[in-house]
């Protein structure tokens, strides 16, 4: 099982962030990598229960995540579990996403932990690149080192 | 972010089949790899530059030939990078910060 952590400094007051980290308006706004789009999605982050997205690439590739909302502490941390959907729109491998808020220099520290990873072989198993061609050399490395 | 040259040099669909080439056939020379792609021998050669300086692939001379081999040190990074959601999160939190500066503004 692996782990990453992501640590931004944010300008802006930990509640406003959060409400940005939280709320379906605000995350529309920044959910996904660039040219990705949500046209469906139950994403509020601001209450426990369940949650989900389907984000769809400019190549018209779709990606189905969906979780549960487990914790929710205004505006100091929120937790959620984040599962990939397989080619059968079945939920995959659980792993677990924190995010903690931090008051730090007149703004917010925000990190970001996303747990409890697949290891190496249940990830290639699962379709979690972000195109076809990411995916494609997503193979092809896992060709290449192995 | 010292992948992004990386992507930018696999954002071309000639130069991804020039890295799918020589991971399928293992070391390819420059002349090998045109005569299998619908692309120009110079054009082959810009590509190979390209993926060269991106350190995707590795240049060795044989005599008169280039040989090309693909550079598993690169491939593991880029395969670890898309595999630990990193790909989802660290531009999803740049576009964050940028939100939250432009509802600073309005």
């Amino acid at each position: 099982m692996t782990e990453l952590t992501l640590t931004r400094q944010f300008d802006a007051a930990p509640e406003r962030v959060f409400a940005f980290v939280s709320q379906t308006e605000h995350l529309l706004k920044w959910w996904g990598p660039e040219g990705m789009t949500v046209p469906v999605h139950e994403l509020d982050l601001s209450r426990p229960g369940p949650w989900f997205s389907e984000m769809h690439a400019p190549d018209g590739k779709v990606y189905k995540v969906s979780g549960q909302v487990t914790e929710v502490d205004p505006p100091n941390s929120l937790s959620f579990t984040w599962a990939w959907h397989d080619e059968n729109d079945e939920p995959g491998h659980e792993s677990h996403v924190r995010f903690e808020l931090t008051p730090k220099d007149g703004g917010t520290q925000f990190t970001l932990v996303h747990a409890n990873l697949a290891d190496e072989q249940s990830r290639a198993s699962h379709e979690d690149g972000w195109t076809s061609t990411l995916r494609r050399l997503e193979r092809l490395c896992a060709d290449a080192t192995t | 972010m010292t992948l992004a040259p990386t992507f930018a040099a696999l954002g071309d669909p000639s130069r991804l089949a020039i890295l799918e080439q020589v991971l399928a056939e293992g070391e390819q020379s420059a002349g090998a790899l045109s005569a299998q792609l619908p692309v120009s021998a110079p054009a082959v050669s810009r590509h190979l530059k390209v993926l060269c300086d991106a350190g995707l692939l590795v240049r060795r001379v044989d005599g008169q030939r280039r040989l090309y081999t693909a550079n598993p040190r690169k491939l593991r990074q880029l395969s670890e990078w898309m595999q630990s959601h990193r790909a989802f999160w660290e531009p999803s939190l740049d576009r964050l910060e940028r939100a939250l500066k432009e509802d600073d503004n309005d």
